[in-house]
């Protein structure tokens, strides 16, 4: 008895400790070193959205006695073409650099290593799975800022109406539920299209590094790999076949939209805008944009779930989706103050900057940030809110996963996006196109010396 | 030369066409066009031979140590374009774009030229309304026939779909569906080059002389066969003037390709532009970019140098 | 050259040629009236299903989102950076260009030397060299010596890019002064350059407006060649700054619309203003006698 009133205490008192803790002010970091003279230069990226992180900057500038200099503020791609650029010429020459997980592998060599600048302490609050993708031939190369992964997105009119869900029992012998797998949502995408529900199954982007994502993301799903261990091309296996013509099928059923292959990710987060499509996999990020009434004629009405598992010809292997990245901090090679540059970006990275970023729908990277926007949406108005964070969290935590880390990520998209979108048009079959992709990527590969 | 009796254009004197004779004057000439020349040399010519280096060279601008050029290697970028079948499908798709394009547009803007000759009402007005699209970039001519022919929101559909023509759910997807990427390219630089054209030969039109048409109006000639016979052979020379002013603007087109259709989907509307922008700036392969460059330098002087000598030939004949 | 002998039938084909004209030219200038409306509309009525044609309300949302007037939205455009770069590169190198052309074409025209023809052929066919062909090297060349990301050094490539046009049209245009002219101030005692300067030049001077609207416009509209060389706000011009919208809210057509607009003005001035110099300039500037 005692015994477990004893236990009982210990609870209260661990629960009471954790609830006091989570009402402290969040901390910033990396404030402690007099950089008093410096002048930083930062080279990030630009938009509205990232206002917070510039009114800290002051904070740290008084702090420190450094002054930081924006240097340069453009858009993601811009800023690839802008890193690359520099980088070839030996024009870098700020201290802290905009990066992204999908771009470092192309600027390793021009990147300083920054695992000697943190201590672990530092480093323990950061998602695992992202830290390892910022990891390469075991550096680190990138302290990440915030990640973006998609989960199912769903239109609840479709799934609530019973009629609906009779009929669908009716034609497939299963009950009508949120899809979890790829098949699900080929058989009720299908379903919903043949039989006038919603105007579109489906959409994905269709171009691009957009294209070649989702199809990796499938392909993994289903238990593929795009490159083998040797960096032999991979993707033009059973399961890149089957998901190859799953699309191929989709475009020529109309259950994806006709222009698909013209889409980007404004165009596909549009359709679903429209009310016109019943599920797709869209990033996080687009959330406040489909929830404003204003603009989208299917706030409300939707729902989120974790991404689906792959084709069932990937057999034992297939796992949920989560094609990821993070946006990110680097400190080029060439840096003039690279300490003062790492001094900025414990700061940008610190709790405190990171959770009021985390406010405005960034998925934060940091597990105590997490805790904190979790517990703040507890008594948001929309339960989805809360959901979405505690779904988010699971999926950056557990299927946070990278596009092969490798500098020819980009060159290969090049090479074949184009040939997926020829064999969703129907111009080629699913094979011979990928088996056409596969033998160009081994050419490019073999050139850059990777056999 | 052309004879000029009433053209209302240049009323007087400075509209007439003079064989000049010309004076000579030792160095002077050379001192006015000396500043030209070495401006042209060293952003043109100059930069031209660079690239000429460096298409073989494997230059890759990541690689900052791959600029450098091996004889065994010199012509492996020339190899891998002749192989290359993405290449020849853009070559291909080039020549198809450019053959129709060219020869359509001078056969509306000849029409259009005949036609806007008849006008009696309304004539600046019109004149101002053809110069409409020269008022556009080449950048803003794709953007807005990229929307027109929007499949989800365009304006061609949402008309065909308004007047019932097709439903809904039956999207025409313009810009991808073969030949309808092509062709709505080519109605987009289209409707950019009428203008020019137009004004050129309109211009010619209203320079002919009255008396040749009263004579075959004696003859009791057909309007086809006045146009055939007379105002077509007359107008030579205005036609390769126009011809050669858009043979110089051609490859302005590239900014209408890159924006409709960057060269997609699945590569249906690829052309040389496009493909060594993809190659040169997306893939940083600078060398392979260079190389492919030179054939498209090679093709639009050729195609430009035709014209011009189209145009020379056709004034000694008058 | 169309004689028009009066009756009936005549009458009635004349009325037949004017109203396909119109329509003709009406359906033609129509994509412009479109863009201007849509930049003036509100959203929801450009996006809708049905269409809506007519519009109902007209709006200046578009511009006070683009200029950060509107603290919901925070998309802002560097509208002011691509303005001035595109005033500057293309104000400078009209300058320079059409000083240059025009002493190259008043030698075309006016003197006999070596290499006449072989010179303006080379010059003509400079200007054939696609824009794409070009940006490499120019790239790599301009990195070496800082000009990337430069206005001045865009500037200077436009100039070159802009005289052989220029001289071309020049040369057509002082071949229409008569040699007497020029003689006859030999004679009184002028030099060669005074002669050009005091005389010549004075009687060319709509044709150097036509030579100096086609320069600005080119420079203007002018798209390949920039967005290689420009990688940032600092040389952004207005084509690349379009085409960066266009890239990154793919479906936010009001925003393309309304920044055409602003990109469109200057030539829907000059456009007008050199009306009738442009049919001239046009045709006899081009016309090699």
């Amino acid at each position: 008895m005692l015994r477990k009133l004893f236990l009982t205490l210990v609870m209260l008192a661990l629960v009471s400790a954790f609830a006091v803790s989570a009402q402290d002010e969040a901390q910033y970091a990396g404030l402690d070193m007099d950089l008093s003279g410096i002048n930083i230069k930062m080279a990030n990226i630009g938009g509205g959205q990232y206002e917070v992180m510039y009114d800290a900057i002051s904070i740290f500038e008084e702090a420190t006695g450094a002054t930081v200099e924006i240097v340069a503020l453009l858009d993601g791609f811009s800023m690839d073409q802008k890193l690359k650029v520099d980088f070839a010429t030996g024009a870098a020459d700020y201290d802290v650099a905009w990066d992204h997980t999908s771009f470092v592998a192309q600027y390793t060599p021009f990147l300083l290593p920054l695992q000697d600048y943190f201590s672990e302490d530092e480093l323990a609050p950061f998602s695992p799975a992202i830290l390892d993708a910022a990891t390469i031939d075991g550096n680190l190369y990138l302290i990440p800022r915030h990640a973006d992964v998609s989960p199912i997105h769903y239109r609840k009119d479709l799934y609530e109406d019973e009629a609906i869900a009779a009929a669908y029992m009716d034609a497939t012998g299963e009950a009508l539920t949120v899809p979890t797998t790829l098949e699900q949502i080929d058989r009720q995408a299908r379903f919903f299209v043949e039989n006038g529900h919603s105007t579109l199954g489906y959409t994905l982007a269709g171009k691009e590094e957009a294209l070649t994502g989702r199809f990796y993301e499938m392909h993994f799903a289903s238990g593929g790999s795009l490159f083998d261990e040797n960096y032999e091309p991979a993707f033009n296996d059973e399961i890149g076949v089957a998901v190859a013509e799953l699309l191929a099928s989709w475009y020529a059923d109309g259950v994806i939209p006709s222009d698909t292959t013209s889409l980007l990710w404004d165009g596909v987060a549009q359709y679903f805008c429209n009310n016109d499509v019943a599920i797709k996999l869209e990033w996080y990020g687009w959330y406040a944009y489909f929830q404003d009434a204003d603009s989208c004629a299917v706030a409300g009405n939707f729902g989120l779930a974790r991404g689906f598992t792959g084709l069932s010809v990937g057999g034992d292997a297939v796992r949920p989706s989560g094609w990821a990245g993070a946006h990110a901090f680097s400190v080029p090679a060439t840096a003039p103050n690279p300490q003062a540059g790492v001094q900025l970006i414990k700061f940008l990275s610190s709790e405190r900057v990171a959770y009021e970023e985390a406010l405005l729908g960034f998925l934060p990277t940091r597990g105590d940030v997490w805790d904190r926007v979790i517990a703040d949406a507890s008594d948001a108005e929309n339960p989805l809110d809360r959901e979405r964070l505690e779904l988010a969290r699971i999926q950056v935590g557990e299927d946070f996963k990278t596009p092969p880390l490798i500098a020819e990520w980009i060159p290969f998209s090049n090479i074949f996006y184009p040939h997926l979108q020829a064999i969703i048009l129907g111009d080629v079959g699913a094979q011979e196109g990928l088996d056409a992709a596969a033998a160009e990527t081994r050419e490019m590969m073999a050139d850059a010396g990777y056999y | 030369m052309v004879a000029n009796s009433n053209s209302p254009l240049g009323k007087g004197a400075a509209a007439r066409l003079v064989e000049v004779s010309r004076i000579e004057a030792g160095f002077f000439p050379f001192a006015l066009i000396l500043p030209a020349v070495i401006l042209i040399l060293l952003v043109v010519g100059f930069p031209l031979l660079y690239s000429l280096y460096v298409s073989f060279t494997p230059y890759e601008l990541l690689k900052p140590n791959s600029l450098n050029f091996t004889v065994a290697r010199a012509l492996r970028n020339y190899q891998k374009l002749l192989n290359d079948d993405i290449f020849w499908r853009s070559l291909l798709n080039t020549i198809v774009f450019l053959a129709v394009t060219v020869n359509l547009s001078y056969v509306l803007s000849m029409a259009l030229s005949q036609l806007l000759a008849r006008v009696t009402v309304g004539q600046s007005v019109l004149r101002t309304l053809l110069m409409v699209p020269m008022m556009f970039a080449p950048i803003l001519v794709g953007m807005q026939f990229r929307w027109f022919f929007n499949a989800n929101v365009g304006l061609v559909n949402n008309f065909l779909i308004s007047v019932g023509l097709i439903q809904e759910q039956g999207q025409i997807a313009w810009l991808v569906d073969v030949p309808l990427g092509m062709i709505t390219i080519i109605i987009a630089s289209i409707w950019m080059n009428i203008p020019v054209m137009t004004i050129i030969l309109l211009a010619g039109t209203l320079s002919l002389p009255t008396e040749t048409f009263e004579a075959a109006e004696v003859d009791g000639a057909s309007g086809w066969q006045k146009f055939r016979f007379i105002t077509f052979p007359l107008l030579a020379p205005f036609s390769y003037i126009a011809l050669t002013i858009m043979s110089l603007d051609i490859a302005r087109a590239f900014d209408i390709v890159r924006i409709m259709t960057d060269g997609g989907p699945a590569r249906r509307t690829e052309m040389l532009w496009t493909y060594i922008t993809r190659l040169a700036i997306e893939d940083t392969k600078f060398g392979l970019g260079s190389a492919m460059s030179w054939i498209t330098v090679f093709l639009s002087v050729l195609f430009t140098l035709y014209f011009f000598r189209q145009l020379v030939k056709a004034r000694i004949v008058r | 050259m169309i004689t028009r002998s009066v009756g009936p039938n005549r009458r009635r084909n004349d009325m037949i040629w004017n109203m396909v004209a119109w329509v003709v030219l009406l359906m033609l200038a129509l994509p412009a009236f479109w863009i201007i409306i849509t930049a003036f509309r509100p959203n929801i009525e450009i996006n809708t299903f049905p269409p809506v044609w007519i519009p109902r309300r007209l709006t200046l949302e578009a511009y006070a989102n683009m200029f950060g007037l509107n603290p919901d939205v925070q998309q802002r455009v560097a509208v002011e950076a691509y303005l001035r770069n595109s005033l500057l590169a293309s104000g400078l190198s009209t300058v320079i260009a059409v000083s240059l052309g025009t002493l190259a074409g008043y030698a075309f025209a006016r003197f006999r030397f070596r290499f006449h023809t072989t010179l303006f052929l080379g010059i003509m066919l400079s200007r054939a060299v696609p824009g794409v062909a070009l940006s490499l090297p120019l790239f790599l060349l301009f990195n070496r010596v800082g000009l990337t990301n430069n206005v001045l050094g865009l500037a200077f490539v436009y100039v070159a890019v802009n005289i052989p046009f220029t001289a071309w049209l020049m040369d057509g245009f002082f071949r229409q002064i008569p040699t007497e002219l020029t003689e006859s101030a030999y004679i009184d005692g002028c030099g060669h350059w005074s002669a050009f300067w005091r005389i010549e030049l004075p009687l060319s001077l709509p044709g150097l407006a036509t030579a100096a609207i086609f320069a600005f416009l080119a420079a203007w509209n002018e798209f390949q060649i920039v967005s290689v060389l420009a990688r940032n706000n600092a040389a952004k011009t207005f084509p690349p700054g379009l085409f960066a919208f266009t890239e990154q809210f793919t479906v936010d057509w009001r925003g393309m619309a309304a920044m055409s607009v602003i990109m469109m003005v200057p030539a829907v001035i000059f456009v007008i203003l050199v009306q009738r110099n442009l049919v001239s300039g046009l045709t006899f500037g081009a016309v090699k006698g």
